[in-house]
């Protein structure tokens, strides 16, 4: 559960987010969706505390993102844009660094981590160093990584950007599983398509600002456009950065 | 805490231990001081000991015209050459160091009585002929003393006449305290390798990770950002300490192992007890050198920025060292204050066996770790700003 209240922060003039409330419930699939440069990162650091909000509040199952941060990095899981695996270490060395720093050890988290590549059908590249995985096998290292403590509130960074086909595939059915486990799941895309084919609730942001919030059928109706790629449109204002 | 910082801790260790190429050019490093010290004596040494040995070759230009001083010369063990006839373009050209002109009317003046001119051709800027000149110098001189005083004692005059005062030169430089210039050098290079050792390490484990994307990531994890930063602190502190072991052996090898008293005329020996009074004394300067980098590499946008500064920083608290080499301090307790000076000067001390004040081990180790405390809490500020993220 992710609650976002008021929510904003500059960098310089810049004023990346502006008065930005929402909420994901658990059990759905939340999308923040904008043009590239819209704020939705900035939003989604805030959430997961590395950056400070200059004002607003967010809270995670109920802890707020400044004033209990640990609180809340317990309680979500992070898929970044950018993976950052370490590429001297084995697929399982990285899994098992971040399930350590979650403070789980012995066996438990030996058959945590055997569970989650079963899971992602990467036996074969378990106890290989990750230097010159394929970004397909690179985002299989790093999900399981996301995963490994069992986050209830799983934020991902635009999660399919530089994936092929089937990789991308394998990603939307992955995030549907985890609506299906009852978690709170947050992506951010720059891709209708993706939002529309996955989302509960759609939260469209531009400029920095929340221009649309609510389900595909409410967005149909706000608009009075029955495709949802015109209503996107029409909140938006233009098409730029939107693919 | 402290099981995540461990937890930091190893991880760093083991990606680390797999970086073979940075953690050998760290190594690299630990080997320089001995390697080039060594390489000094070798130089050095077997220039001393050749210069006196050997005997002065002397070319002399008109030999005939001064018989009594050529076979004096033979007699003080010079062997006559017979010079080139342009000695002054020999000698600009350095096919030889010095040369003797006995001009013709020498035998005349000589027998008249009168002072006699002989000519000595030399070129007093270049260093490596220095010793054949002064050698060249003082027999010409004495073979003048001893015949002007043949000549006082002739006419029934005493000698002593002649000498007003009498110079009793008292020089304290043993030839040990001569050699112990080379020992002087050796706290820049423990520093140095100190330093070398930790910064790959530090600079991978934070520019490095920022720039490949893993640090964001890792700092979503539920610890503070502090523990983060000291558990990759105290990842470098094992491969600076290993550097300082390194180097240590290495210097204690090039006692052990080069002919010293052959090459400087003295022995050195670098026991078990002071090398491990050395290390131990160098031990706060490893906490001191991981703490700077750490903030340097956290304050540095990319590796590559880190890189640039961190031999720097490696350099200047090495620099005092060599000054030492030349410009001997005492051991007095405002040095205690500047860490790693106090240090430098303490190692400088044990290599020389004099007596060491406890008081400025303990007060210069204190002040290392205070200001290595004070260091590391900068860095954990700037582990938890924004700028470590945004790098901005």
């Amino acid at each position: 559960m992710i609650q976002v209240q008021g929510l904003s922060k500059s960098f310089g003039k810049v004023k990346a987010v502006q008065n930005v409330s929402f909420s994901a419930t658990d059990g759905q699939i939340t999308g923040l969706l904008g043009p590239n440069g819209a704020g939705k990162s900035t939003i989604l650091r805030m959430l997961y505390t590395l950056l400070k909000p200059e004002s607003g509040s967010a809270q995670v199952d109920g802890f707020d993102v400044s004033q209990s941060p640990i609180e809340v990095q317990r309680r979500i899981g992070v898929l970044a844009d950018a993976r950052g695996l370490y590429s001297r270490l084995t697929s399982r060395e990285n899994i098992r660094y971040y399930g350590r720093l979650h403070g789980l050890t012995g066996e438990s988290l030996e058959n945590k981590i055997n569970s989650l590549m079963q899971l992602l059908d990467m036996q074969s590249i378990a106890d290989r160093k990750t230097e010159g995985f394929s970004t397909g096998e690179k985002l299989k290292v790093a999900i399981a990584r996301t995963l490994v403590h069992d986050p209830q509130n799983v934020l991902l960074d635009e999660p399919t950007n530089g994936l092929d086909v089937m990789s991308t595939r394998a990603m939307r059915q992955f995030i549907l599983r985890l609506r299906g486990e009852g978690k709170c799941v947050l992506f951010t895309s720059h891709i209708m398509q993706e939002v529309a084919a996955l989302c509960d609730q759609i939260v469209i942001i531009s400029h920095g600002e929340v221009s649309a919030n609510g389900s595909p059928d409410d967005l149909r109706r706000q608009t009075g456009h029955e495709n949802l790629e015109d209503a996107f449109v029409a909140v938006i204002g233009s098409e730029e950065g939107l693919e | 805490m402290m099981n995540k910082i461990l937890v930091i801790f190893q991880k760093e260790i083991l990606d680390n231990m797999r970086d073979y190429r940075s953690w050998m050019t760290g190594l690299f490093w630990a080997l320089f001081g001995p390697l080039i010290l060594g390489g000094m004596i070798m130089l050095l040494g077997s220039s001393i000991r050749e210069n006196v040995d050997e005997s002065l070759v002397l070319p002399v230009l008109g030999a005939e015209n001064a018989p009594n001083l050529i076979a004096f010369l033979e007699q003080q063990d010079v062997i006559i050459n017979p010079a080139p006839a342009d000695p002054e373009a020999a000698i600009l050209s350095g096919d030889i160091n010095v040369a003797l002109i006995i001009p013709p009317d020498y035998g005349e003046d000589f027998s008249a009585g009168e002072t006699a001119k002989v000519q000595l051709v030399f070129d007093s800027t270049r260093q490596s002929a220095m010793v054949d000149i002064n050698r060249a110098q003082n027999l010409l001189e004495g073979y003048g003393n001893y015949i002007g005083l043949l000549r006082l004692s002739l006419r029934g005059i005493s000698p002593e006449v002649m000498r007003a005062i009498q110079i009793e030169e008292v020089d304290t430089a043993t030839p040990q305290s001569q050699a112990l210039i080379f020992l002087s050098m050796l706290p820049y290079f423990i520093i140095f390798a100190i330093f070398n050792g930790a910064s790959p390490v530090i600079t991978d484990a934070t520019a490095g990770e920022r720039e490949r994307g893993s640090l964001e990531p890792l700092l979503i994890n539920p610890l503070p950002r502090g523990w983060i930063a000291i558990g990759k602190m105290i990842s470098a502190m094992p491969f600076a300490t290993v550097n300082l072991i390194i180097t240590l052996a290495g210097f204690a090898a090039v006692f052990r192992f080069l002919p010293m008293e052959e090459l400087l005329g003295i022995q050195i020996g670098l026991d078990i007890g002071t090398l491990l009074a050395v290390f131990l004394i160098c031990l706060p300067i490893v906490f001191l050198a991981c703490a700077i980098q750490t903030l340097i590499a956290s304050y540095a946008k990319t590796a590559k920025e880190a890189g640039t500064y961190l031999p720097f920083i490696g350099l200047i608290p090495s620099l005092p060292g060599l000054a030492l080499a030349f410009l001997p301090v005492k051991p007095e307790l405002w040095t205690m204050l500047i860490p790693t000076f106090g240090q430098q000067i303490l190692i400088n001390q044990f290599l020389r066996a004099e007596p060491i004040s406890v008081l400025n081990i303990v007060v210069s180790a204190f002040l290392t770790i205070i200001l290595s405390i004070v260091v590391t809490f900068i860095a954990i500020k700037l582990y938890e700003g924004e700028r470590i993220i945004t790098g901005k």
